[in-house]
């Protein structure tokens, strides 16, 4: 369920798109110094290889690391998505990462920084 | 769970400031923390192989944690997992942590790993001296409490995953994780340097077992190889070549360039071989040179046949030879074969010719009695007034059958003068009767003669020169043209134009005789002038020969000091071209 999925067909997908590679990057901040950049580059990109069948404009995530996406890298890769598409394919890879997250490291990281992540995105003001 | 490790300065940070007490204590634990580190990093750089990785990831970790098992999941093909128990595993307990590796596995981007073939692979890892619990009456539960992945990095790429394991749940905690993580750093360089040194160490290997075999083969060569640098200095001399040099009473040495070897040595032919190696250096290959190494005076002195080649830097094409390779052959006994042969073609063609010469010479004579006898049976009939012969004489049969005789026997005796004129050749014994003449004469009695039998074809002179004045052997020059016309003829089967042309250029007569024949396909075109040599093709086996012909012309040309060469024509046939000197060189 998408954390503003309530909210999502009256918010423009630049914002979505924005909000959740905020929310990467939050999860980038707080993982690297446990696990460190590769580790985090690497669990996002398998996220995105694995739900690239249900979601295949996530498969731009495959090939560039989430760091490098832009507004207009955005506009590119994601015309032709709904918004509500877009919410729910960006929220499933949250939660893919830190189910990964969790297969690495239990429970030892991953539910703080999850937390941190929802209350992230429940903050923003569409 | 006791660590020997404070905690980290991230829970100080926000203190730094705020007291001469809390930072003596921050600086007391990097401190700490810094020779911590250093400690397990000199473990890990003196670790030569996996299992000391083992051990010195083993003993860090014990250091931070007390655990089940830990284990070390290795990218590749195929992928290789250790596991490294600190006490006996139950084996639901290793079954668990199979399928934890698995599923931790395919999150950082590990090819699909099943459970099963993770369990066949798994190396078992455990020393004694690493087991520094004593529970020798513990086995591991069935059941994994706790566990912790670490992804192993090197220069941001993943090679593998540490995982430990627990049956408490809880044992690992974060205050640990980044000192583990930067532990499975310095396990992840040390496994990446035991990997590179593994495959260094299966390359020289490889490359020893390649030399060893290589040298085997040079070893045992019946050929003699000699190898030298750029300088000529030999840097390998097999034990054919040093055999072959003892035969010939030299030593070659292998710290002194052969052409100072050669200036200081009484062996004259080592000259001619410096000649040939200095020819490869300057990047010529040098094919089957013959170089008589033995007694001027034997009756089939040591005789070598010698190739050599440039040897060149394989890392920098189009550069420099590095340094030449020789292969020589002892060729003595083929020589010694060739010798007899010689002798045998030569006593044949002597005792031949006096016998054919008395067939010739009686055939003649028979014709000429019965052509008198024909003549003589016709005057009568003319005087008996006979109107015709009723029946031919049998006189004319006879005449008809010698003719035959004389005109094989003119054959034979073509081929005995060209096997004597081999044995001439061979013992450099083609003597020269000079005399002064025309060329121009020589060359239209030729014609005239080669145009008797050959009705289909027309012979032109072209003669661009006005003085054809020549010092020269003038039945040899006739010889010369005479075969090189025969060829023409005999390689044009449907006919057509030859041109003979004569012109002068510098000092010298050029002839060239062009056919409109079948040509010489490429291949043959170096050996045709080499002897028994014949053109092996479906256009020209219909034709008879021995393959001399050219040989002695060539021979006999290059007595002359001419040359002689050939070339196809571009739209048919092929032209013969010779030089001669208007006089003899001196």
């Amino acid at each position: 369920m998408s954390h503003i999925s309530d909210h999502s067909s009256s918010v423009s997908r630049t914002q979505i798109a924005e909000a959740y590679l905020q929310a990467l990057r939050l999860i980038d901040d707080r993982v690297t110094p446990f696990l460190g950049k590769a580790t985090t580059r690497v669990l996002v990109q398998g996220a995105a290889r694995r739900l690239a069948g249900t979601y295949p404009f996530l498969h731009f995530l495959i090939k560039m690391p989430y760091t490098e996406v832009v507004p207009s890298v955005i506009q590119e890769q994601l015309s032709g998505v709904t918004s509500t598409e877009l919410a729910a394919g960006l929220d499933a890879l949250l939660e893919e990462c830190f189910a990964g997250l969790k297969e690495l490291t239990g429970d030892l990281i991953a539910p703080p920084i999850h937390e941190e992540v929802i209350r992230q995105l429940e903050q923003l003001h569409w | 769970m006791e660590s020997i490790i404070p905690s980290e300065f991230q829970q100080v940070d926000g203190a730094y400031h705020s007291s001469n007490v809390q930072n003596v204590d921050r600086l007391a634990a990097i401190r700490q923390e810094m020779e911590y580190l250093n400690a397990i990093g000199k473990r890990f750089v003196a670790a030569i192989d996996r299992f000391q990785v083992h051990r010195a990831l083993l003993a860090a970790l014990q250091d931070l944690y007390h655990f089940t098992a830990c284990s070390i999941l290795l990218k590749g093909e195929p992928f290789e997992l250790s596991i490294i128990p600190c006490y006996p595993l139950s084996e639901a307990f290793l079954e668990a942590m199979m399928q934890s590796i698995a599923s931790a596995a395919s999150v950082i981007d590990f090819p699909q790993l099943a459970v099963e073939e993770l369990a066949r692979t798994a190396y078992l890892d455990a020393p004694d001296e690493l087991s520094t619990v004593p529970q020798t009456d513990k086995e591991g539960g069935g059941k994994i409490g706790s566990f912790l992945n670490i992804p192993l990095t090197v220069e941001s790429r993943i090679i593998g995953m540490l995982s430990l394991f627990d049956e408490r749940s809880e044992a690992f905690d974060t205050e640990h994780l980044k000192l583990t993580t930067m532990i499975a750093d310095y396990a992840a360089v040390a496994l990446e340097n035991v990997r590179l040194r593994e495959r260094e160490t299966a390359l020289w290997r490889q490359a020893e077992a390649e030399r060893q075999r290589l040298a085997l083969i040079i070893g045992s060569m019946a050929e003699g190889l000699l190898i030298t640098d750029l300088r000529g200095m030999i840097t390998l001399l097999n034990h054919s070549a040093r055999h072959l040099m003892a035969q010939a009473q030299v030593e070659l040495k292998q710290d002194v360039p052969l052409r100072i070897l050669a200036q200081t040595s009484k062996v004259e032919w080592l000259s001619l071989l410096v000649e040939i190696v200095e020819r490869a250096l300057k990047g010529e290959t040098v094919t089957n040179q013959e170089l008589i190494a033995g007694e001027r005076g034997e009756m089939v002195p040591l005789t070598l046949s010698i190739s050599a080649a440039p040897l060149y830097d394989a890392s920098q094409p189009g550069s420099r030879p590095t340094g030449m390779v020789a292969v020589l052959n002892d060729i003595t006994s083929s020589k010694q074969i060739e010798k007899l042969k010689d002798e045998f073609v030569s006593i044949v063609s002597h005792e031949l010719r006096t016998p054919l010469t008395a067939i010739k010479g009686y055939t003649q004579h028979l014709m000429r009695r019965i052509e008198r006898r024909l003549r003589k049976l016709r005057a009568e009939q003319i005087e008996r007034s006979t109107s015709g012969l009723a029946t031919e004489p049998p006189e004319n049969t006879d005449l008809r059958n010698l003719s035959i005789v004389e005109s094989q026997a003119e054959h034979l005796e073509r081929l005995v003068n060209d096997l004597l004129d081999l044995s001439r050749v061979q013992w450099g014994k083609l003597d020269l009767h000079y005399t002064t003449f025309f060329l121009a004469d020589v060359l239209i009695e030729c014609i005239h003669s080669a145009q008797v039998g050959a009705d289909n074809h027309t012979i032109e002179l072209d003669i661009q020169t006005k003085d054809t004045k020549i010092v020269a052997d003038a039945l040899r020059i006739g010889q010369v043209v005479g075969n090189v016309l025969d060829n023409a003829i005999k390689y044009s089967p449907h006919g057509g134009e030859v041109i003979v042309r004569l012109s002068e250029h510098e000092g010298h007569y050029l002839v060239s005789i062009i056919d409109q024949g079948i040509g010489i396909s490429p291949e043959y075109l170096d050996h045709i002038f080499e002897r028994f040599y014949r053109v092996r093709n479906k256009a020209s086996r219909q034709f008879a020969g021995i393959g001399l012909g050219l040989y002695v012309t060539k021979a006999i040309v290059e007595r002359h000091g001419g040359s002689i060469w050939v070339a196809n024509n571009a739209e048919a046939g092929s032209t013969f071209s010779f030089t001669l000197p208007k006089t003899p060189h001196v």
